[in-house]
């Protein structure tokens, strides 16, 4: 098709009429002509038009080349150097953006040696880049919650629009409100002004309104659209937060899902592993997740992986895809002798029978050890007092910092538990009929930290003590439950940590639509972990069912996942303290007799102030940052979700980049009423500078300074509205980060009763933008701010226009010349000059100023000859 | 700044007419030497093609660091479509202390403007610019005075000399940082806009001056065309050597006996400038060719030919033609960090390589010097330096990481020293001493 496409034009001959050669001086600089020609890029033969740059070919046909000053308005511009493509015969690679193609070029735009330069780009811009995408809150939530969206809606009074928000990342607001440990919360940026965000209790408050509302028939509701039915069937093993979660958005996604659940009723750890003090069953475990049967999921109970089935059975009975999240269940053992007397027992089987509330038998005024530092641990201890044991001691070997739910052991302190810190145990002492009697302890140091990061302890001789009891809890982290594995799963393996062996980005097992997510992939976490687990291998699974290559998942699921670190930022320092507001909570002695929730949750009032705490630190951008999408693309300076490294969610940050040195803080300007400046997140592109001057006409920025201090700002710093900005918007539009937004802000009409006004004007003075301007008849009058743009871009283009300026100069010389009263003849100038100059009669404006040209002879110069006028 | 005359042999071309520094270059007095006389002679009688074609005979290669064949940029101007075009004689000298081009426009002005006018009238311009440095006011001031004579005598103006070919030549002063020198920010800066270069090509000679083809050269490239149009092409191309004719200036400095500048042919050996300004003070320890962004030699390397493709080569610079000689009282390592550190510091801070990658190599240098080098640093700054060099956009971002670059390749034992052993040979780095004492 292509070689029938009209050949190279040629260059026309120059034309004769000088009229005709000032046209030619004057056409467009990249003329629009329908010549084409071939080139070879990326080894695809293609067709150019005359005049487009490599880069315009590229887009012209698909091929992403990535840019962030370019601007498709104007001629590139070259400052970012990531269009860089090879040229093959060239010896240093140009930019494409203002390289003009070529016919017969043979062009490579991913070669190795192009991504390693656009990285160290990237690199260094992150070197210097003091901002972030997301806040740290979010950024440090498993799940990556839209934490600052749905304080919004709160603060709002719109629950349920802060339960949509929040249910786009996790489907249980309520069931999160209560058993998070909340890792967000530490890294709140409201800890610099006072105290960080209560934000777990500020979306239990939220997601507890919208169950009220469902307890009167209300529906739950629902983040996305839901998807038409795909006609695909997939089995979700477990009912746990992992499982539920996978099995809410593959429902979204319009998959038919069924839950097959081990035990009598659904909800996994959250039924039969957390107290009712801590998640009331009925009142939110179950209504919360009626949402998720809402949508049509099925549930099938009492039916166990390996026990009642097989995954071959399920891919037999039809099943596109199944998802294994069936948790962890078996407790570690001790490995101390003596472990198997009476009396010790699993925790995790204690509180299975304490949380269907049943007492658990004989646990009635004996003396309780608990070993572990863990969530399982903690609910033991709490729940052994609500039992009525006589004396609980919690014992961890690790120091209190260290412990995984450190801020829940005061809370058992209060309680009447006695906890004891870096003690390990070594034997569990029986008597004669093999029933616990005590338990012998070791004291232990803490040494060089591990793997974790935490310091790892080390048993201390000669400091065993003994502590008396009659029970001991085992608590000490569990693992999954695999002897399915031998049975119908061919396929499918444990690691060597005895954990389900799945990918960490696409979640699939070496079994062909088997995926495995939670806690059997990962180990003993958080609920809030599992749950984002959950929803990630749901979209996986979801691209899977779709067709999608397996290996382009894990590029959307980097996409969608990782975060940057950030640097030092400027602290908040202006805003007003006003220290986060507590939840209420029953005294210690009434609630450690009673499994009724012991908190008091917000009411609407402190509910909503305490979300307007929220400083919004957010990157308004996110979602449209160039920067964001490219080191995201290059690898620079982002958490990876690679599994080789550092566990399961290793990352790699900003402090790993190679050129870490100086950088800049910026302060925000956000006196102009529609545009708010973050100089931190500029890149200095100079698309602003580029575009404000040369579409707009205002020239509101330009790159200040030199060297490494160099930035796109307005001149001398100053507010934008001491510029000649006319509000337009578009630097805002073309900036590729966040450095230059357009202003939330709700726009209002006026209304001017004008049988009242007094046409002082004070209106007309005050006014910043000039939006009031005095008619002619001494009445206000509508103004547009058309004016101000219209001189600008007068006075912008004759400096651009090279004609005047030649004019210009040439009247220059005329004077200078009749000054010194050297003869010149007659047919000196050009004769492109306009008429107006050219000719002696000249117009108005020329003979007024003295500029009309002097001419000795008197010939065709009309009525100008023996011209002396003197500057 | 002294001059230093070679030996008789040695043939004379652009500081030939050259007074000395203190008396007024008067047309009259020039025209005498044989100023002006290509110019009555050729602009009447010969077509702007045929001075090309001389020009691309002779082999004259720009001056202003590139060594491009004058010949061939004249002509690629000259074949652009018909319409405006613009000469520009770059007389801004960017680097630090160099004063070649100054004294030449102070001594010889008139070379300047003949050579300025040969090349307007070889691509077809009608006006013409001497940009220099504003701090220049002596050179400034000749300049200006040479063009007024040169107008009043009609050697330039309208009609110049009843050929009809007109010919309007401004003096522009213009202040600004190194990176001035650099043609297409020059350009930028005549235009009254931000000095920052443009992406090459299109090439001035193609889109230049308010987006016409321009002409951009070298003062010093200009002054040898007269010359050169005067004794004939041949004559020219028979000096020095084969693939870049004629004589070039250079200025010698540092630790030398007799500090100046000297007129050489270009194939010269850097031994044999350093023996032209009374050989080194003190022990010849390096000698840093081309100016901040030029590269350090250490004696072994000194029979390089003064050509561009050579000192490329051996990691230096032609660059603004200054050798500054290093003696062994000073510290190759914090003289390295110096020149990147300034060229950061000059930069105009459009592209990233350059604003953000220099400010990191000369922190990887201040590392080195202070005595906190990391083990990697040395890699670091080698990769570094390789990809801005790709990305550059203008030749001193491209040139800029010479010095410690070449630096490492002569210098290693020095750096090593620096960053394994914590001691500054020299005993330059006072810091880094401080630190290898506190760790002992």
């Amino acid at each position: 098709m292509t070689d029938t496409l009209p050949q190279v034009r040629e260059a026309s001959s120059a034309p004769d009429a000088a009229i005709e050669r000032l046209l030619e001086t004057q056409t467009p600089q990249r003329p629009q002509t329908t010549g084409t020609f071939q080139v070879e890029i990326d080894g695809r033969q293609l067709t150019g038009r005359i005049g487009q740059t490599i880069l315009e070919v590229c887009r012209d046909h698909g091929i992403e080349v990535p840019t962030l000053c370019y601007e498709p308005k104007l001629p590139g511009f070259g400052a970012c150097r990531m269009c860089v493509v090879e040229v093959e015969g060239e010896e240093h690679p140009p930019i494409s953006c203002s390289r003009t193609c070529e016919p017969g070029m043979v062009v490579q735009t991913q070669t190795p040696r192009l991504r390693q330069v656009r990285k160290t780009n990237l690199e260094l811009i992150f070197s210097d880049h003091n901002a972030y995408c997301l806040p740290p809150c979010q950024n440090k939530c498993p799940s990556h919650i839209d934490i600052p969206g749905f304080l919004k809606a709160n603060t709002e009074a719109n629950p349920r629009e802060a339960t949509r928000i929040f249910k786009r990342t996790i489907p249980f607001p309520s069931v999160l409100g209560r058993v998070c440990p909340a890792p967000c919360e530490e890294h709140c940026r409201r800890d610099e002004v006072d105290e960080a965000i209560a934000i777990r209790d500020s979306h239990r408050w939220a997601g507890d309104q919208v169950l009220k509302a469902q307890a009167k028939g209300e529906k739950a509701p629902v983040p996305f659209e839901v998807q038409k039915p795909s006609g695909k069937r997939v089995a979700v093993i477990g009912s746990g937060p992992a499982g539920m979660s996978s099995a809410y958005y593959l429902a979204i996604a319009g998959h038919d899902v069924t839950v097959f659940e081990r035990d009598p009723a659904p909800g996994g750890m959250l039924r039969y592993g957390i107290p009712q003090y801590r998640l009331p069953k009925v009142e939110v475990l179950e209504a919360e997740y009626q949402g998720v049967w809402d949508l049509g999921v099925k549930i099938v109970c009492d039916a166990a992986l390996g026990r009642d089935f097989t995954l071959d059975d399920l891919q037999n009975q039809g099943y596109d895809a199944v998802c294994v999240a069936i948790g962890c269940y078996d407790t570690n053992t001790l490995g101390v002798p003596g472990e198997d007397a009476d009396g010790v027992f699993d925790g995790l089987e204690y509180l299975r029978v304490a949380t269907l509330g049943l007492p658990f038998p004989g646990h009635k005024g004996k003396r309780v050890v608990v070993i572990g530092g863990g969530f399982t641990s903690m609910d033991c201890t709490r729940t052994s007092i609500r039992q009525g044991a006589s004396a609980v001691t919690l014992v961890y070997r690790r120091d209190m910092k260290d412990m995984p739910a450190s801020n829940e052991v005061h809370e058992a302190i209060e309680e009447g538990a006695t906890a004891i810190f870096q003690a390990a145990p070594t034997r569990v002492i029986v008597d004669a009929k093999n029933t616990v009697t005590g338990v012998e302890f070791q004291r232990m140091r803490l040494g060089e930290p591990d793997a974790s990061g935490r310091r790892r302890p080390e048993p201390v001789a000669g400091t065993e003590f003994t502590i008396d009891c009659d029970r001991v809890l085992l608590a000490i982290g569990q693992g999954p439950q695999l002897d399915w594995l031998a049975k119908g799963s061919d396929g499918v393996a444990a690691t060597k940590n005895k954990r389900l062996a799945a990918d960490a980005v696409t979640f699939s097992t070496g079994r062909k639509g088997v995926f495995g997510t939670g806690d059997v992939r990962v180990g003993a976490a958080t609920v809030v972990q599992a749950n984002a687990e959950g929803r990630r291998a749901a979209y996986a699974i979801d691209a899977y069912l779709k067709g999608l290559d397996l290996d382009a998942i894990r590029t959307r699921q980097t996409l969608a996942e990782p975060q940057p670190e950030f640097l030092s930022i400027v602290p908040f320092t202006g805003e007003l303290k006003e220290p986060r507001f507590r939840l209420k909570s029953m005294a210690a002695d009434i609630r450690n007799k009673s499994y009724v929730e012991y908190e008091i949750p917000y009411s609407q009032q402190e509910a909503m102030s305490e979300s307007k705490r929220c400083l919004q630190c957010t990157c308004e951008a996110i979602g449209y940052c160039d920067l964001r999408r490219q080191g995201i693309e290059y690898g620079t300076t982002l958490q990876t979700l690679e599994p080789q490294a550092r566990g399961a969610f290793s990352f790699r940050s900003v402090s790993e980049n190679r050129f870490t040195g100086i950088n800049h803080d910026y302060i925000r300007d956000d006196s102009h009423a529609f545009i708010l400046r973050e100089p931190s997140r500029c890149i200095d592109c100079g698309r602003c500078a580029n575009v404000c001057k040369e579409v707009v006409g205002a020239a509101c920025y330009d790159f200040m300074r030199t060297g490494f201090d160099t930035l796109v700002t307005t001149p001398l710093d100053m507010s934008l509205n001491t510029t000649p900005c006319v509000s337009c918007g578009r630097c805002a539009e073309t900036c590729p980060t966040g450095a230059l937004m357009p202003k939330p802000r709700v726009l209002e009409k006026y209304d001017v009763d004008e049988s009242r006004c007094i046409l002082c004007g004070i209106c007309v003075d005050a006014c910043p933008y000039d939006a009031l301007r005095c008619g002619p008849d001494f009445e206000l009058s509508h103004e547009s701010r058309e004016s101000p743009m219209i001189d600008l871009m007068a006075i912008s283009s004759m400096d651009r226009d090279t004609e005047i300026s030649y004019v210009r100069r040439e009247r220059d010389w005329a004077d200078r010349a009749a000054a010194t009263g050297r003869p010149w003849p007659a047919d000196r100038l050009l004769p492109m000059l306009p008429p107006g100059i050219a000719n002696g009669n000249g117009s108005g404006h020329a003979s007024e100023n003295g500029h009309g040209p002097g001419v000795n002879d008197g010939g065709s110069g009309g009525g100008h000859a023996g011209h002396t006028h003197a500057r | 700044m002294q001059i230093l005359r070679g030996d008789a042999a040695t043939p004379s071309i652009l500081l030939a007419r050259a007074a000395d520094g203190a008396a007024e270059p008067s047309l009259s007095a020039a025209e005498a030497t044989g100023a002006w006389k290509a110019w009555r002679k050729l602009v009447k009688t010969v077509s702007p093609e045929e001075i090309v074609r001389k020009i691309t005979a002779s082999g004259l290669r720009g001056r202003g660091g590139a060594g491009f064949p004058t010949g061939q940029k004249w002509a690629a101007c000259a074949s652009q479509p018909p319409g405006i075009r613009y000469a520009v004689a770059n007389g801004f000298e960017a680097d630090p202390g160099a004063q070649l081009d100054r004294t030449l426009m102070e001594r010889d002005p008139h070379a300047v403007l003949e050579g300025l006018a040969f090349a307007a009238f070889a691509v077809g311009a009608h006006q013409a610019y001497v940009v220099v440095k504003s701090t220049a006011v002596v050179a400034v001031r000749r300049l200006r005075d040479a063009l007024r004579a040169a107008e009043e005598e009609g050697l330039l103006g309208s009609d110049v000399l009843g050929s009809g070919f007109d010919l309007h030549v401004e003096v522009r002063e213009i202040q600004g940082a190194n990176v001035l020198g650099e043609e297409t920010v020059l350009l930028r800066a005549i235009e009254d806009k931000r000095a920052q270069p443009d992406q090459r090509p299109p090439y001035p000679a193609e889109k230049g001056l308010w987006d016409k083809p321009t002409v951009v050269n070298n003062v010093e490239t200009l002054a040898a065309v007269p010359w050169i149009l005067g004794n004939g092409a041949e004559a020219f191309s028979k000096i020095g050597l084969a693939s870049a004719p004629g004589t070039t200036l250079v200025q010698i400095g540092g630790a030398v006996k007799q500090p100046g500048i000297a007129e050489v042919v270009l194939g010269t050996t850097v031994s044999d400038l350093v023996k032209l300004a009374g050989g080194p003070s003190g022990t010849l320890k390096a000698v840093l060719v081309g100016g901040p962004s030029g590269g350090f030699l250490p004696p072994s390397e000194l029979d390089v030919p003064l050509e561009p493709g050579a000192l490329r080569d051996r990691g230096a610079l032609w660059g603004s033609g200054t050798v500054l000689v290093v003696d062994d009282r000073a510290c190759i390592v914090d003289l390295a960090s110096l020149m990147t550190r300034f060229l950061n510091d000059e930069a105009c801070g459009k592209t990233i390589p350059c604003r953000i990658g220099l400010r990191r190599l000369a922190e990887i240098g201040d590392r080195l010097t202070t005595g906190h080098a990391r083990p990697d640093d040395v890699q670091l700054a080698t990769d570094l330096s390789s990809d801005t060099r790709d990305a550059a956009l203008c030749g001193l971002e491209r040139s800029a990481p010479n010095p410690l670059m070449s630096g490492m390749r002569y210098f290693m034992p020095e750096f090593e020293d620096h960053i394994v052993r914590g001691i500054c040979p020299a005993g330059v780095c006072q810091p880094l001493r401080v630190a290898a004492g506190a760790a002992q």
